[in-house]
């Protein structure tokens, strides 16, 4: 966003509209209990279309990925009180007879290895073994053998009952952009 | 010994309900669990359990009635489960009572709980 002669070179209208077509709520920025609060609140209000399981699964994995922007994101900044907040962007979206959520933040290259192996992990085991992962990872965590960041993921996709889309762009040598996508299919509503 | 009464608050934080009463050992937690400090939080929740089981000795009556706990809770919640094994493994008597909403997955969860801890628990629609 260059100002070019008295002008800003970025079109409000052009994003609003790149934004306007299915996208229910999007957001960049740092992300903190208050964002989640104010987002989460939002997410309830723009899914509720009588579709009560798909809003309330939707409403578990935003919790657990923002969370995971906020803590993890590589982008950061502090707020006067001195804590330090991730940055990222989050967008919910509505297509036909699903909804997806998307997260994206900037990552280190040097740490992100292993979140991608785990989310190639995650997306192979059937919904069974996905269970006992969680299991497993869950009983490790409590023993503080491992950090538990993981179990939100598997969580994540357990809930989704679908995979983890994940892209990695690379932005220069020290840093990508790391989305994570997931699906959640609009369940038919019993009468 | 003292009872724990927490009121649950829905805000940017969501804190459960907590009831714990040592004359009766009747406890429950209930409402959504997402904490800033989760394990600050859990904890006095665990000393209590362990004292009781230490020095009252008497039954223990858990309800569950969460309708929403984050993955960090869920750690915590686990760790009281295992709390009430090792109690009824020593003797103790505990009946565990967990009232999900009616999903598939919620069930699952409880189950999948059932089968970490190797804990009893009674899985009960909400209403």
């Amino acid at each position: 966003m260059e100002k070019q002669g008295g002008k800003y070179d970025f079109s409000l209208y052009e994003y609003h509209n790149l934004l306007h077509q299915n996208i229910l709520v999007s957001y960049k920025g740092p992300i903190d209990e208050r964002i989640m609060s104010v987002i989460g609140e939002n997410i309830e209000i723009v899914t509720n279309d009588g579709n009560d399981k798909a809003r309330s699964k939707i409403f578990k994995i935003f919790m657990e990925l923002a969370q995971n922007v906020w803590l993890y994101s590589a982008e950061s900044c502090k707020t006067v009180s001195g804590k330090q907040l991730g940055m990222g962007t989050l967008v919910i979206g509505e297509f036909g007879d699903s909804y997806t959520f998307v997260t994206g933040n900037m990552v280190k290259n040097s740490d992100i290895e292993p979140v991608i192996e785990k989310c190639e992990i995650i997306n192979s085991l059937d919904r069974d073994s996905l269970r006992e992962y969680r299991r497993e990872q869950r009983r490790l965590a409590n023993q503080g053998k491992k950090n538990s960041g993981n179990i939100g993921l598997i969580q994540v996709a357990l809930t989704a009952e679908s995979p983890l889309d994940i892209e990695l762009t690379p932005v220069n040598d020290m840093e990508s952009f790391f989305s994570i996508a997931v699906k959640i299919k609009k369940t038919l509503v019993k009468s | 010994m003292n009872d724990i009464h927490i009121q649950g608050v829905h805000e940017a934080y969501f804190v459960p309900t907590v009831n714990f009463v040592a004359a009766t050992g009747k406890c429950e937690i209930s409402g959504e669990s997402y904490l800033e400090e989760t394990t600050k939080f859990y904890a006095p929740l665990l000393t209590w359990i362990k004292e009781y089981t230490e020095t009252v000795k008497g039954p223990l009556n858990f309800d569950f009635k969460l309708s929403y706990f984050n993955t960090s809770s869920s750690k915590c919640l686990v760790d009281i489960l295992d709390m009430l094994k090792k109690y009824q493994q020593s003797g103790g008597e505990v009946s565990v009572n967990w009232y999900y909403e009616d999903s598939d997955e919620e069930l699952e969860e409880v189950e999948d709980f059932i089968m970490e801890t190797g804990l009893q628990i009674n899985k009960i629609p909400m209403e």
